[in-house]
């Protein structure tokens, strides 16, 4: 209980700040005025310039934590996440495919479209001949699509006209600058409904995560649970994409962190700390982005990179330890 | 009870054949599992032991012949309606970080609650008898890292305890155990049995502790089933060199009876 309250207070204080910190300095005050007043520099700040990018940064880091989560618990091991394993690299190609080439779809559809091939392209490529998959593969076959993914981007990106290449680039990065009410109504519209598709497969989760032969034992059908968590989890990492870009490792690290603090084990829990960690890791890069270089604002992918690059690399040195590797 | 109730009302394979892609590893076996008796499935490495177990809990597809379970084909039986009837542990089974006894042993209900329904006085109740049956009422609230070899074994038989069947299979239950937590899982196991009347089968390694904790043993070799019986039948100087290879004395137990294998 102690552990959700420390969760909540922090996010409650990042995002408070997210909303203080900017070109103008707002204090609590001048904020608190704007939202009953709904006029003056307040009321501007929570309305059009903060406002939303803060909410679409805490939704969008939301859903990322939580698909994390998904695949980690899914895949019982720390490395498995989206951003890890191809499927948001996936789902940022597809959105500057479709922009470069002028398919006029919601972004949220090409960023699922994305994600879920990207998927489907790891798993067949790390069938091994004897039918087997370990999950290692998975994640290695991950990696190698992310990075294809990734650099296929880029030369789409070179073949923009130039204004265009610099907002996809950016984009590419993972980027909250000059989001609207609309981007935060999409990302907790649809992360709302993903979170309930979540919470019907909770169980089958806390089975699966012990072990296929035992799930089946207690009345899992392994393949159809596993193929409806995957979705979820690709769709969710997809509605993250689709507001802030593919903003590395805050699906990796929000999981492991949130579980941590608030000091929960069951797949519910998990979930529901990853989401809340989630969004204050995103909102707190978001904040040191915006402040770290006056007057000039780094995409916050730059920031959540910079995170969780040292994580990365602590886990793969934990894990190559315990002989993992 | 007649011949035909026992092999109706518990487990039996028909012409089973089992293989993995192209190599067969189980050929063409028919036999039953005696209802409400302790059996062990025993064998050199490699013989298919946890390959017929496995498919004894239709985690493999066979690939000719049956598998029944009260006289249905098992692969028939709906996912859930098996799991209330059939529980399986497989071999060293690998606990989420920082799970607690409790929660793990809760997860054992999950076939006998419906899609919203609430946590019910039964199924505490049910878990609280499996943690007491394993002896581990004291350490519900720790969690699994923190436990022995032994405890840790014995918080997964508690979890397909709580899954409350009729039927438990256990894939080497006392591997990587010392001595005594091998004897206190066969014995725990043995009381359910007598107390419960619940059918268990396990894979075995050691032949002295199988003989002496079951009713009735399958003994396969490299070319198929050996022997299959109560273990004064079952483990003869001639059926352990079929399968095993082995030249052994076969002695009685000096403290219960049973036989002893002594290898020369």
């Amino acid at each position: 209980m102690k552990g959700w309250l420390v969760l909540i207070s922090l996010l409650a204080g990042a995002l408070l700040l997210s909303l203080m910190i900017g070109q103008v300095l707002m204090t609590p005050a001048m904020l608190w005025t704007g939202l009953w007043s709904g006029t003056g520099p307040g009321a501007l700040t929570l309305r059009v310039l903060r406002g939303p990018s803060t909410l679409t940064a805490a939704g969008a880091g939301a859903v990322l934590g939580a698909s994390g989560t998904v695949f980690q618990i899914l895949l019982r091991n720390p490395l498995a996440a989206p951003d890890v394993m191809g499927f948001m690299s996936g789902a940022g190609l597809a959105v500057v495919a479709g922009v470069a080439f002028g398919v006029l779809l919601p972004l949220p559809l090409l960023a699922a479209a994305g994600g879920l091939l990207a998927a489907l392209v790891v798993t067949l490529l790390s069938v091994r001949p004897n039918g087997a998959q370990s999950t290692f593969t998975l994640i290695l076959v991950g990696i190698g699509v992310s990075f294809f993914a990734a650099a296929a981007s880029s030369f789409l990106v070179t073949r923009m006209p130039p204004q265009e290449a610099a907002d996809a680039q950016r984009w590419l990065v993972g980027s909250l600058s000059a989001r609207s009410w609309q981007h935060a109504a999409q990302v907790w519209g649809i992360g709302s409904l993903l979170f309930l598709v979540l919470a019907v497969q909770v169980r089958a989760m806390a089975l699966l995560e012990l072990g296929d032969d035992l799930a089946a034992g207690l009345g899992v059908r392994i393949n159809r649970a596993r193929t409806g968590l995957i979705c979820t989890g690709v769709l969710l990492a997809a509605a993250g994409v689709a507001v802030a870009g593919p903003v590395p490792f805050v699906a990796l690290m929000a999981g492991p962190l949130g579980m941590r603090i608030a000091g929960v084990t069951q797949p519910g829990a998990r979930l529901t700390a990853a989401a809340i960690t989630g969004a204050l890791v995103t909102v707190l890069a978001d904040v040191v982005s915006r402040s770290l270089v006056p007057g000039l604002q780094l995409p916050v992918g730059v920031m959540t990179g910079l995170m969780g690059a040292p994580y990365l690399l602590w886990l793969l040195m934990k894990e190559a330890e315990a002989g993992e590797l | 009870m007649t011949e035909n109730e026992v092999s109706d009302a518990g487990l039996s394979t028909e012409a089973l054949t089992l293989a993995y892609r192209d190599r067969v590893v189980i050929r063409d076996l028919s036999l039953t599992v005696p209802d409400r008796r302790m059996t062990s499935i025993l064998g050199p490495n490699g013989c298919g032991k946890s390959t017929l177990l496995k498919a004894m809990a239709r985690l493999i597809a066979p690939a000719g012949g049956h598998v029944r379970l009260g006289g249905e084909d098992i692969g028939a039986i709906d996912t859930r309606a098996l799991a209330r009837r059939l529980a399986i542990l497989p071999q060293s089974p690998k606990a989420p970080e920082g799970i607690t006894v409790a929660d793990l042993v809760r997860r054992g209900r999950t076939p006998w609650r419906g899609f919203l329904s609430p946590w019910t006085e039964q199924d505490a109740n049910v878990c609280r008898q499996a943690l007491e049956a394993v002896g581990l009422g004291e350490l519900a609230d720790r969690s699994i890292d923190e436990l022995s070899g032994g405890q840790r074994q014995r918080a997964w038989i508690a979890l397909v305890l709580a899954q409350d069947t009729s039927t438990l299979l256990l894939d080497e239950p006392t591997t990587w155990l010392d001595l005594t937590h091998q004897l206190e899982v066969l014995s725990l196991l043995q009381s359910r049995n007598r107390a419960h009347g619940t059918t268990v089968v396990c894979v075995l390694h050691d032949l002295n502790l199988a003989a002496r904790y079951s009713d009735h043993l399958i003994l396969l070799g490299p070319s198929g089933l050996v022997a299959v019986g109560p273990p004064g039948e079952v483990v003869t100087v001639e059926n352990l060199d079929a399968a095993f290879g082995l030249k052994a004395l076969v002695v009685p137990d000096p403290v219960t009876g049973c036989p002893m294998v002594v290898p020369h």
